[in-house]
């Protein structure tokens, strides 16, 4: 650790170092003397002279250093955790503002106040993101096209502001969960593997892929080793994403199945939550907290920390030896004139 | 001044000892709490094509009003004092989409930078840009917001479909809850729009006078206004700086208006004026004001020039 590995808060305060020169021209001893040979040669005093402005030039250049603020970089650190790394995927479509988990068919189009679907899934995130200490989240946002807003971030406050915002306002009218798809696995790309990583996919409806998209999602999940979670929120009680026996074949071709069975073709894990209620969405969030302690690297970040302090103990200990000689000086003349 | 000798030797040893009891002071002293004022701000950016129109000249080179407008979030950014928050947004159609809530400056800088780059034309999600109703939503936001932030408004003020100066939307709300600036830029020359595809990506193209509407719609309807709008120059695929709606949009909100700003500063001395700001409570350190009087102190006692002379 080298000096020179320090940063410097106020690098031009370093300008003023010279200054440290200035006891070194200092001729302030101007006593009346007759004749100046008649003053004898006497080493210690020029020894004791010489080590004076030493120690004052040592004061003025520690105070300079330290006014220029020297600080160790804030550093990253790896330490083993326990987690996961999971990217957020919140429909903002339309539909997410209307109420959830309701009975009928009317109350549907009440669009949510307090309950809206997209609310309740902020809620929940909320509380789920809260509990994950050392997880990292990253977050997509998608309409029609979809952009990684939040890299993978250890920023609770950032990841939490993210999912706040998301449930401001009015939803958007297209949404593109298959462009979303492939931009979170694109969060991992080029990432070394710390731990397991999570792909959480929070919508009310499912979206046809097309084949093109079905077989880059594939081959990229399967590259980058992902998890995927879809918790979906049902507007209508009586649809499951399993086909059930003896239920009605109305919901055979829904998009919702058809995403279903994708995610179940992917050859990677997946869990499918089908939340119909407030309890059964804090159910599937709390399945997935348990199931993600996996061994995880995290990285810490150590603070700038500031290195002033030795300086300023040296200027101190160089300005107690000038006191105490200066207040020796003073009581030694003082008896010389008595 | 003229001291004996002996006063002299004892005025510098008193000095001295000033100064060791002031390094003494820098070193020990523990922190102060003392309270700053920062103030919240929603950062609002106008992401419709007209922005990419490069009509701005910053360091010697012509760039796009999108890419000038990113830039002068981030110089901000730069400048803000650490405790203050910042949230992101941008506008297309006819409201604002806020991407992040405010969050603390400092500590989520890098988190902040990423999100403002990633901000760009193809995350709009339809093709017109209604910058007054964009503002209203923005202000109505801004309210569910717990510590009401300000807004910075950045748009080169392009209305389109294009309105008219008596059919003016109106804020449905209350005023001065919200508190902001709108930041205006572009040039004052009317210019071609470059013309983004369904994607939203650039192509070569521009924007013709018969892609656009020239109208508004609900003028072309009224007899007496009607006649005069059909007859206005058809103007609206082109774009500068709508300096006077931008002041009237200004004015009707109560917000401020800084045309073409040059520097951070000149945005962040109108927010100071205008923005509710909060006390928050930094610990201080007062070591380096008390090792500066230290230095001036040795600085007297050993400049060259003597100015504590013996008599």
């Amino acid at each position: 650790m080298s000096l020179f590995a320090w940063h410097w808060a106020l690098p031009m305060v370093l300008v003023l170092l010279p200054l440290a020169l200035l006891p070194w021209f200092t001729h302030n001893q101007d006593k009346k003397v007759a004749w100046v040979a008649i003053v004898p040669v006497d080493p210690l005093s020029t020894i004791i002279g010489f080590s004076l402005k030493a120690l004052a030039s040592v004061t003025i250049a520690s105070l300079v250093l330290a006014l220029a603020g020297p600080f160790m970089p804030e550093k990253k650190i790896e330490r083993v955790g326990e987690g996961a790394e999971i990217v957020l995927l919140l429909d903002r479509s339309r539909s997410m503002d209307d109420a959830f988990a309701v009975k009928t068919q009317a109350a549907l189009y009440t669009v949510g106040k307090k309950d809206s679907k997209r609310r309740v899934a902020k809620d929940y995130l909320t509380e789920f993101v809260k509990k994950r200490p050392d997880d990292r989240f990253g977050f997509v946002f998608f309409s029609s096209q979809a952009i990684n807003l939040l890299p993978l971030t250890y920023s609770k406050e950032a990841v939490l502001a993210t999912i706040d915002a998301s449930a401001l306002g009015k939803g958007l009218s297209n949404t593109n969960i298959a462009e979303a798809l492939i931009n979170a696995s694109d969060m991992f790309k080029g990432q070394n593997y710390r731990g397991s990583r999570i792909v959480l996919l929070v919508s009310d409806g499912g979206q046809l892929l097309e084949q093109d998209a079905q077989e880059r999602i594939k081959e990229l999940y399967k590259q980058e080793n992902i998890t995927v979670y879809w918790i979906y929120l049902k507007a209508n009680q009586g649809m499951t994403l399993e086909e059930a026996d003896g239920k009605s074949r109305l919901w055979a071709d829904s998009p919702e199945r058809k995403l279903h069975d994708f995610f179940k073709s992917l050859g990677q894990p997946y869990r499918a939550f089908e939340a119909k209620s407030l309890e059964s969405f804090g159910e599937a969030m709390d399945e997935i907290d348990r199931q993600h302690y996996d061994t995880l690297i995290v990285d810490e970040i150590l603070p700038r920390e500031s290195k002033t302090t030795p300086f300023y103990v040296i200027a101190l200990i160089a300005m107690l030896l000038l006191v105490m000689s200066q207040l020796y000086t003073v009581w030694g003349v003082r008896k010389a004139h008595e | 001044m003229n001291l004996s000798f002996q006063t002299r030797l004892t005025a510098i040893a008193g000095i001295m000892l000033v100064i060791f009891l002031l390094i003494s002071a820098a070193l020990f002293m523990p922190k102060v709490d003392r309270t700053v004022k920062v103030m919240d701000m929603l950062f609002v950016i106008d992401i419709t094509q007209s922005m990419d129109v490069k009509d701005v000249e910053f360091k010697g080179q012509q760039i796009s009003r999108l890419d000038w407008a990113k830039d002068y979030v981030r110089r901000t950014l730069l400048e803000l004092p650490c405790g203050a928050h910042v949230g992101l947004s941008v506008f297309s159609e006819a409201r604002s989409l806020i991407l992040i809530n405010p969050v603390e400056v400092c500590g989520n800088y890098n988190d902040l930078i990423q999100m403002l780059t990633k901000i760009d034309g193809p995350m709009a999600w339809v093709n017109s840009s209604e910058v007054s109703k964009a503002l209203f939503t923005a202000m109505k936001q801004a309210q569910l917001i717990d510590s009401k932030p300000s807004i910075v408004f950045l748009t080169d003020g392009h209305e389109s479909p294009p309105l008219h100066a008596t059919l003016f939307p109106k804020y449905q709300g209350d005023l001065g809850i919200i508190s902001g600036v709108i930041v205006g830029m572009g040039g004052d020359e009317l210019l071609p729009i470059p013309r983004r595809d369904e994607a939203g990506m650039p192509t070569k193209e521009v924007w013709q006078a018969n892609e656009v509407m020239q109208q508004n719609v609900y003028v072309s309807s009224r007899g007496d206004l009607g006649k005069e709008n059909a007859q206005k120059a058809q103007t609206e695929h082109l774009s500068s700086q709508k300096k006077v709606h931008l002041t009237e949009l200004a004015k009707r909100v109560e917000f401020e208006y800084l045309a073409s700003p040059d520097d951070p500063d000149q945005l962040i001395d109108t927010l100071v004026d205008i923005a509710k700001t909060r006390d928050q409570v930094v610990s201080y350190d007062w070591a380096p004001w008390l090792a500066t009087l230290a230095l001036i102190l040795l600085g007297f006692i050993y400049l060259p020039v003597t100015l504590i002379r013996s008599a």
